[in-house]
C-alpha cells in the first residue's frame, strides 16, 4: 500500500541539523528506552540534542526523563530540559491519569505543533520517539518533516521482526533513509558471567542483512534499564560505565556515521 | 521493492504538459489531463472503478477546462497537485509518476 492521506505542508526546521526517527513496527520492544538513551548518548558525545515524544496516546518520555506530571507553560516554556537534553511530550500537557482519545487529524496537529511551533533553538540532533506502527504520527512526519533518517528498534524474536519489517518498508516507501536496525533486549549476562539469549538471538542482524541496511548493534538486558526508566534517569546518565550505557555510546557513534553517509537532497519544486 | 529514480528537474511544456527529468537520464512527459485522469486519491480511484453513468449531469466546474494551480513535493517520495477545481488530495508517488510517463519510449512498451 502506498502512503496516502493528509494535506501536507512542509515544516521547516532551520536550526536543527539532523532529525532522527526512532521507530518499530511492534510496541513493547523498548523504543522509548532506546530513544531516550540514544539522545543522552549523543549528548554525552558533545552534541546539542532534543528528544521529541511523538507517541501521543502513550507518552513515555516524561517518566523516563524525570518529569512526572504536567507542566505550567506560563512558568516553564517548552521545550523542557533534563540532563542537558531538550524535551517535548504530550505528557507535559495532559495528566498521566487522563487518556488522550483523539482521531488522526488531532494527532497530526499535535505532532506538527511539537515539531514546528516549539522553539527548539540550535540542535545537532532531534531524536523523535515514534509510536509503534505505521499510522498518523509516522505519516505526518514523513510527509512534512525533514527526517534525516530512521533507526528501527526490534527485539530478537520473529514476532517482533515481522513488524519491524513493516516499519522498515514504510520508511523505504517514503524514501526516508533507514540508518539501521538495533536489536534491543538482545542477551543477558548473568552474575556468573554466562550469556543467556532469553528472546532468542540474531534476528535483528538477519533482518538487517535481508533488507540491505546496516545492523547498528545489540543492547543487552539489564534490570537497571527498567529501574532507571521508572525513576526518571535513563541508564546512560545514571550508570554511564555499565555495558548497556557503553552499547548506547557505540550506537550513538554508528548513528552519527550513518547520518553522514545519508545527506539528503530535497525534491525539486515547480512554480505553476 | 524497487525504488524508482529521483527527479532532478521539473518544468512546464506550454500549458498542457509537465516534464520531469530523472537522475537516471530519463525524461518523462505528462499531459496534465492524464495526471488528473489517473489521480491516485481514494475518491478518484473509487470513481474510476464505477461503471460510467450515461445520465450524469455535469457540474458547472466540470464545464471549465481543468488546470493545475500548484505542484509541491511531499516529503522525499511524492508530489501533490492542486487543481483549479480545488481538488488536492492526490499524492503521486515517484514510482507512480514513473509508471504514468507518456514519453514515446514508455508508451511503446
Amino acid at each position: 500500500m502506498h502512503p496516502h492521506g493528509g494535506t501536507p505542508s512542509k515544516i521547516n526546521l532551520p536550526g536543527i541539523k539532523n532529525v532522527i526517527a526512532v521507530a518499530s513496527g511492534k510496541g513493547g520492544v523498548g523504543k522509548s528506552t532506546v530513544a531516550a538513551n540514544l539522545a543522552l548518548a549523543l549528548k554525552a558525545q558533545g552534541f546539542r540534542v532534543g528528544l521529541m515524544d511523538a507517541d501521543i496516546y502513550g507518552p513515555s518520555v516524561p517518566m523516563m526523563m524525570g518529569v512526572p506530571g504536567t507542566v505550567d507553560q506560563a512558568e516553564t516554556p517548552f521545550p523542557l530540559e533534563r540532563y542537558g537534553v531538550k524535551l517535548m511530550s504530550i505528557g507535559f500537557i495532559v495528566p498521566p491519569t487522563q487518556a488522550v482519545i483523539w482521531r488522526g487529524p488531532m494527532v497530526d496537529r499535535a505532532v506538527r505543533q511539537f515539531l514546528g511551533d516549539i522553539n527548539w533553538g540550535e540542535l545537532d540532533h532531534l531524536v523523535i520517539d515514534l509510536p509503534p506502527g505505521t499510522g498518523d504520527a509516522q505519516l505526518t512526519l514523513t510527509q512534512n518533516a525533514p527526517l534525516s533518517g530512521a533507526v528501527i528498534v526490534t527485539t530478537p524474536q520473529d514476532v517482533a521482526l515481522l513488524d519491524a519489517r513493516k516499519g522498515l518498508e514504510m520508511f523505504r516507501q517514503v524514501r526516508v533513509p533507514v540508518l539501521g536496525i538495533v536489536e534491543n533486549m538482545s542477551y543477558f549476562i548473568a552474575p556468573d558471567g554466562q550469556r543467556h539469549e532469553i528472546f532468542r538471538h540474531g534476528g535483528g542482524q538477519k533482518l538487517a542483512a535481508a533488507a540491505g541496511v546496516p545492523f547498528l548493534g545489540e543492547i543487552p538486558i539489564d534490570p537497571r534499564v527498567a529501574e532507571c526508566g521508572d525513576n526518571g534517569e535513563p541508564i546512560v546518565s545514571k550508570y554511564p560505565d555499565s555495558p548497556v550505557a557503553k552499547a548506547y555510546a557505540a550506537l550513538a557513534k554508528t548513528v552519527e556515521e550513518q547520518l553522514k553517509k545519508h545527506a539528503q537532497t530535497e525534491l525539486p519544486g515547480l512554480q505553476l | 521493492m524497487t525504488v524508482a529514480p529521483t527527479p532532478v528537474n521539473l518544468q512546464k511544456d506550454g500549458t498542457e504538459r509537465l516534464v520531469i527529468e530523472w537522475n537516471d537520464g530519463h525524461r518523462s512527459v505528462y499531459a496534465w489531463k492524464h495526471l488528473r485522469d489517473n489521480c491516485p486519491c481514494a475518491s478518484c480511484r473509487e470513481e474510476r472503478g464505477k461503471p460510467a453513468d450515461p445520465f450524469r449531469i455535469l457540474k458547472p466546474n466540470e464545464l471549465v477546462a481543468l488546470a493545475p494551480v500548484a505542484l509541491q513535493p511531499v516529503g522525499r517520495y511524492a508530489y501533490k497537485i492542486t487543481w483549479s477545481d480545488g481538488h488536492d488530495t492526490g499524492i503521486f508517488t515517484l514510482e507512480n509518476l514513473r509508471e504514468l510517463c507518456q514519453c514515446d519510449e514508455c508508451r511503446s512498451r
